[in-house]
């Protein structure tokens, strides 16, 4: 097989070393792929200007605006901005950039593949556009502002539109099109006779049956072509398809005409000059072994070179240990790859990482995300990789994975860039579960019952009575986010999973957190995990109805409702590839519109702290300055266990009001107190406590929590600012009623001891699949340059906690399979760690840039600690506190489930 | 195959194999299936790739390359099949064939016939590396010490001993345990400390040896003597010298005059090797297993026996030896690749993955709570311990044991 690629354009690829690819380990049963189909491939579209009213969509007179981007195959991708945030996307894009140096777009196809191959495209754009290019660049978004191209598009191939769309000023170019196409040709290099060689024919005609005279032979049409000449190659001349040879691969494929010119082969740019040579080069069918392979960088290029190693290791290692091989590490450009291994069946999914960006452990939780998400979208990895229409598809869908894994900050993927470090997204996508907003029970009442109306499907243009006719589908469940956080669930935890990883794929939780939705409707069939995974019946006597399922997604603004529908059972049968039905996105659009009543109040919910309330971890490290400019200050600290306990500034204590400025001389139950070898070395490091002042004593204390500290911004000037911690009470619970305050204070505390210690912590909950963590608007009151470093640190150190966590259920996993080999049991669970269940470090840190000599830095320490509760329904608990109380984590864990998720 | 190692010995250059030794309950691997692990590695650098592991759920492979001329490959279904233990055990058994028949042998491969049949000399040596009994050296790269009472005495006998032997080199071992050593001794690199202390281990007993080694760092190429006398049985004092003195004239001449004065003192050290220092100390009754590094000599004090003997009776009960062993050693390589990094000074690129890199804080203790036991470890400017508890200790208690250990035995022990 030969593909014919004309070249479209290059990816931007990363040198980063990534690849994946899928082969078969057995040449048996390959089927001959068919030729390529364009124009159907997963759409995205953004458009902008007048969008309707969303309210005015339940009309059904008019044809929703969607419409138009169904495609063959009833899938839907069709996602509009608000118009703000519209706008803010043609600011950035009017802005002087400097495009024009990065990719010169001109006639001269060829300037644009070198040109472009070297530069990024606009890094410093907005946010969300680096999401669009992505797409873009995969061909599968058209632009706000390049209407003429998207209509001409249709019986085109994405082209170079992705450049022109970089390019503010192209507008005027568009009518220039240059239609690059691939092209897949079949040719077996074996078939071709020897005779007709012999004969000097060609093997460009022999093989391919593209017929191209040198143009020295046909001097008139040199002038023709020399638009598409490129000044730089003047090695060999272009290789314009003259004409075809009858019955020939070329012909047959009916994608190639005369006139086009055969840019690259099997992704070798070839010229009159080196055809022959590249052609002679391809292999014969053996190669069909692989049967999908991304991207084309060098490193990729290098790890399918050696694929022998990885399909022989996964032979002989299956053979020997009779267990799968999961991951093979290997040294390449004096980098460490780590390659993943997934099997089934006859295929192999390799995928492979940079170590430094995802760590083995790491690896076998993602491979099994990716398949899980691949399967949920395609229903299983060989009708994925086996169609050859899904290349286009399968090349976006891994452009974004690899974007996810390797550059999370880049497409902004992360929820929020700021304060999610790259460990901090490896370690929540990595967890089976969903980030839950603990809401009001109230607006937690209203959300339930308005999902409920919506999946009883029993009333307007849902009821069968309305048509007279049996329904289309049946709505399984639904489940509702807003800004990302998932606020209603009434879908089980696996259906609840697999949507959630389809969302995090396509970045979409983080889109509706940040910017606001003006429409998204997304309509796909789905394999739900649930159903292929099961071979038995859920329950004994009763068989799962063989029906279709579809998910449909809608957000409106910050909301987004994700519906499973169920096609067949009671509904009626779907046939073929059913597009959405405009009444149900409809009535979920109409359901949106009820809930965002509720919005005011879930955003209340966000923007206020919550419990457990959090301290900040720069509030436990005296400020550089401390010493020298007390007075310019306000903070005052008391150094407990050393004698370099500061003087009280008690010409501050008159301005402020006693009250303010209490010296507490707390002496938290240490342990280690007495002979504490740590303390010895390293100083006062964990006892040292910061007391602050409030401002003002005479407020509710409802209002101090609210109250936001402005001008939060750098590190550096924040050191002399009083910490703004609204969550902290510490001073001012003695100037309120007594009672009152030691009430609130403690039911919303989560450690012990008088000083809140908590600095962060994340509960999953496996029997829901959901986890809560502080939200990011907490996190973000929270800053300090401490605070977020220990944040990153946190989510790293839970990352090895969990893997040695995993360890442990894999190991109660396997016993429960061999429950009745009990000799094996028993060695298995002897063995190794053993179930681990408690897992802590303790981390010691200093202000960066310390530059007095003379006395060292002033230190901090603190645990983070998890704990796994090994029930049917395993539970994980990580925290991060403070060092100077002794904390029992079982004790935490229990305090905050019980405080917070029920 | 559940609960095995296999390592294998190959010549680079030809895929010939030269041994192959194995621990645990494995089946000798085919010839066919040691012809592709080594087929699949040599592909790889043929293509410029250096593959360095594989693993399945329960088996680990692993691939070194040394000198371009002899190839490793260790293949594990033990728990204990971490990165960092294949990394170090590799690292020994070339170190180890290097110290028993030199760098030019293995590095020039004329006969491989003969290689094969000069190899077997290390098999013992080899054997000793994989066993890991009493030793925890070969995965801390320490040297396994033992504190004894009376160092200053058999520090000084030792050093007359050595010096009238006309060396600089000397050891006193019991049971492969370094008691005390002379200053140039130490200044061996600490892999060849290790592996000499193992070889003395691993060899027969014997009243006195004179055994031919090479240093694999100090002089790979030049054989040594390394002569041995056994004062009682178990305690060995070892002399590293050129072509002079014979063997027999130290024997007769040096042996009975500068050790009989200090026959009580070896007979102390035997008995207190077990655990590798005195009973005097008393630790925490919950404590079953220790391990303290001094990260500056690189030594360490390992124990699976901290108490008197009569309560030993009773943690017996609670955790048998083989699995205090292989706790202690399982929560090092946890703490030691996760959270504090060793410090390699090697130049060649990280052949498996450094976790504590990515950390923007410096990890200090650590512990874990498991079904069966508790571990607690933490790290100083000079030190690092490692303790095993009994699962019924309370969590909380650990970290003040911990550090009332570190506390008890900086002080007590010259460590």
């Amino acid at each position: 097989m030969v593909k014919d690629f004309v070249r479209r354009e290059v990816l931007t690829q990363d040198e980063a070393v990534s690849s994946s690819f899928l082969m078969r380990s057995e040449d048996a049963g390959v089927e001959t792929p068919g030729t390529l189909e364009d124009s159907e491939r997963e759409t995205v579209t953004t458009s902008s200007g007048a969008h309707p009213e969303p309210g005015s969509c339940s009309s059904g007179d008019l044809e929703p605006e969607w419409l138009d981007d169904v495609q063959k195959n009833g899938e839907l991708f069709y996602l509009e901005l608000s118009e703000d945030e519209e706008d803010a996307l043609i600011q950035a894009n009017a802005l002087p950039v400097s495009y024009t140096n990065h990719v010169r777009f001109s006639d001269k196809e060829a300037e644009i593949i070198t040109d472009h191959k070297s530069k990024k495209p606009c890094i410093h754009d907005h946010k969300l556009k680096k999401l669009a290019n992505v797409l873009k660049k995969k061909g599968l978004v058209h632009g706000h502002s390049c209407k003429k191209v998207n209509e001409q598009r249709d019986n085109q191939p994405p082209g170079p539109v992705s450049i022109l769309k970089h390019h503010p000023n192209s507008k005027t170019r568009v009518p220039v099109q240059l239609s690059y196409k691939d092209v897949l040709v079949y040719i077996n290099p074996n078939k071709v006779n020897n005779e007709s060689l012999t004969e000097g024919v060609k093997l460009l005609e022999a093989c391919v049956g593209i017929i191209h005279q040198p143009a020295s032979k046909i001097p008139a049409d040199k002038k023709h072509f020399n638009t598409f000449t490129d000044a730089k190659t003047t090695a060999g001349e272009k290789l314009i398809v003259q004409s075809l040879v009858h019955g020939s691969a070329a012909m047959k494929c009916g994608q190639v005409f005369i006139g086009d010119v055969l840019i690259a082969v099997n992704d070798v740019e070839v010229t009159t000059e080196n055809i022959e040579r590249v052609l002679s080069c391809t292999p014969g069918p053996i190669q069909q072994e692989i049967l999908y392979h991304y991207p084309m960088a060098d490193a990729s290029k290098k790890l399918k070179n050696i694929r022998g190693i990885f399909l022989t290791l996964c032979d002989m290692l299956e053979n020997i240990t009779g267990e799968q091989v999961i991951s093979t590490s290997l040294l390449m450009n004096g980098k460490l790859v780590n390659v993943g291994y997934w099997k089934e069946g006859y295929n192999l999914l390799l995928i492979g990482l940079p170590a430094e960006r995802v760590a083995l452990p790491q690896l076998k939780n993602m491979i099994k995300n990716l398949v899980r998400t691949l399967q949920y979208m395609y229903n299983s990895l060989d009708s994925a990789f086996c169609k050859l229409e899904n290349v286009p598809r399968l090349n976006h869908f891994f452009n974004l994975y690899f974007q996810r894994t390797i550059q999370p900050a880049k497409l902004n993927c992360s929820s929020s860039s700021q304060f999610d470090s790259s460990s901090t997204a490896l370690f929540l996508d990595g967890l089976p579960g969903v980030r839950w907003l603990t809401l009001p029970q109230d607006i937690k009442m209203d959300i339930d019952t308005t999902l409920s109306d919506l999946e009883s499907a029993d009333f307007g243009e849902l009821s069968e009575d309305f048509y007279d006719m049996q329904r289309l589908y049946m709505i399984l469940g639904s489940c509702l986010f807003f800004k990302g956080y998932l606020i209603g669930n009434h879908l089980p935890k696996d259906d609840l999973l697999d949507i959630a990883l389809y969302c995090q794929h396509y970045c979409l939780l983080p889109l509706a957190a940040e910017k606001r939705i003006g429409q998204l409707v997304i309509w796909r069939e789905v394999f739900p995990y649930q159903y292929i995974s099961s071979e038995e019946p859920i329950i004994e006597g009763y068989q799962e109805p063989k029906g279709k399922y579809f998910l449909l997604i809608v957000g409106l603004r910050h909301f987004m409702l994700c519906v499973v529908l169920e096609a067949g059972g009671c509904a009626c049968k779907a046939i073929g590839n059913p597009g959405p039905d405009s009444i149900y996105v409809d009535q979920v659009k109409t359901i949106l519109l009820k809930l965002e009543g509720l919005e005011a109040g879930i955003q209340e919910r966000l923007t206020n702290p919550s419990t457990p309330y959090l301290s900040c971890a720069d509030r436990f490290i005296p400020p550089r300055d401390m010493f020298e400019s007390l007075s310019s200050s306000p903070i005052i600290s008391k150094l407990q266990t050393t004698s370099k306990s500061t003087q009280s500034p008690t010409s501050r204590r008159t301005l402020f009001g006693d009250s303010n400025l209490r010296m507490r001389k707390s002496n938290p139950p240490r342990s280690n107190s007495t002979s504490d070898y740590a303390d010895e070395r390293f100083g006062d490091s964990g006892s040292f406590n910061v007391d602050f002042d409030s401002y003002s004593t005479s407020n509710k204390i409802k209002k101090h929590l609210r109250s936001e500290i402005p001008g939060s911004g750098g590190s550096e000037n924040k050191k002399k600012q009083r910490f703004p911690n609204p969550f902290y009470l510490g001073s001012m619970k003695k100037s309120l009623p007594e009672a009152e305050s030691e009430e609130i204070y403690n039911i919303k505390k989560l450690t012990s001891g008088s000083e809140n210690t908590l600095f962060h912590y994340i509960s999953l909950e496996t029997l829901q699949g959901i986890f809560i963590t502080p939200t990011h608007t907490e996190v973000a009151h929270l800053n300090g340059s401490i605070h977020s470093q220990l944040i990153k640190n946190f989510h790293r150190c839970c990352l090895s906690i969990r893997s040695v966590f995993q360890q442990t259920l894999d190991k109660r996993a396997k016993c429960s399979d061999i429950i009745h080999n009990s000799a094996q049991t028993l060695r298995k669970s002897s063995s190794g760690l053993g179930p681990v269940k408690e897992h802590g470090i303790l981390f010691q840190c200093s202000p960066e840039n310390w530059t007095d000599r003379k006395k060292p830095p002033p230190s901090m320490s603190y645990w983070v600690v998890g704990r796994l509760f090994v029930d049917l329904h395993p539970q994980e608990f990580y925290v991060c506190f403070h060092d100077s109380v002794t904390e029992v984590a079982v004790e935490l864990a229990f305090r905050l489930s019980f405080g917070l998720i029920t | 195959m559940a609960g095995g190692l296999q390592l294998l010995c190959l010549s680079t250059s030809s895929g010939v194999p030269l041994y192959c030794r194995s621990k645990g309950e494995s089946r000798q691997l085919s010839f066919s299936v040691i012809g592709s692990l080594n087929g699949v590695h040599m592909f790889g650098s043929n293509q410029d790739v250096l593959l360095t592991s594989t693993s399945t759920d329960n088996c680990r492979v692993c691939w070194r390359v040394f000198h371009d001329s002899i190839t490793l490959i260790v293949m594990s279904s033990e728990e204990d099949a971490s990165d960092l233990y294949f990394g170090r055990l590799l690292e020994n058994v070339f170190n180890a064939m290097v110290l028993v028949i030199g760098l030019d042998d293995l590095v020039n491969l004329k006969n491989v016939e003969r290689l094969k049949r000069e190899l077997r000399a290390c098999y013992k040596l080899i054997d000793s590396l994989l066993a890991a009994s009493d030793w925890i050296g070969d995965l801390t790269m320490c040297v396994d010490c033992v504190a004894s009472p009376d160092a200053a005495v058999l520090q000084e006998a030792l050093d007359v001993f050595v010096a009238a032997a006309e060396s600089n080199f000397g050891c006193l071992m019991v049971m492969g345990k370094t008691v005390v050593a002379t200053e140039k001794w130490w200044r061996l690199t600490t892999q060849e400390l290790v592996l000499l202390a193992l070889l003395v281990g691993s060899l027969a007993p014997n009243s006195s040896r004179d055994y031919p080694i090479y240093l694999p760092h100090g002089s790979p190429t030049v054989p040594h003597r390394l002569l041995t006398f056994q004062l009682v049985p178990g305690v060995d004092v070892c002399l590293l010298c050129g072509p002079t003195p014979s063997l027999q004239q130290v024997q007769t001449e040096l042996v009975e005059r500068f050790w009989s004065p200090v026959l009580e003192c070896l007979k102390t050290c035997l008995r207190v090797h077990q655990r590798s220092f005195l009973a005097s100390i008393n630790l925490h009754h919950s404590i079953v297993g220790l391990l303290l590094i001094n990260r500056e000599q690189n030594k360490n004090i390992f124990t699976l026996q901290p108490h008197a003997d009569e309560s030993s009776q009773q943690q017996g009960a609670v955790l048998l030896p083989e699995r205090r062993r292989s706790v202690l050693r399982q929560f090092y390589t946890l703490a030691v690749s996760a959270y504090f990094p060793a410090d390699t000074s090697e130049d060649q690129p990280a052949l498996h993955e450094e976790f504590h890199t990515g950390f923007t804080h410096q990890p200090k203790e650590c512990y874990i709570t498991a079904a069966d036991h508790k571990c607690y470890g933490l790290q100083t400017q000079q030190h690092q311990l490692f303790l095993t508890f009994t699962a019924d200790t309370p969590t909380f208690a650990l970290r003040s044991i911990a550090t009332n250990t570190l506390g008890l035995l900086t002080k007590e022990l010259p460590f």
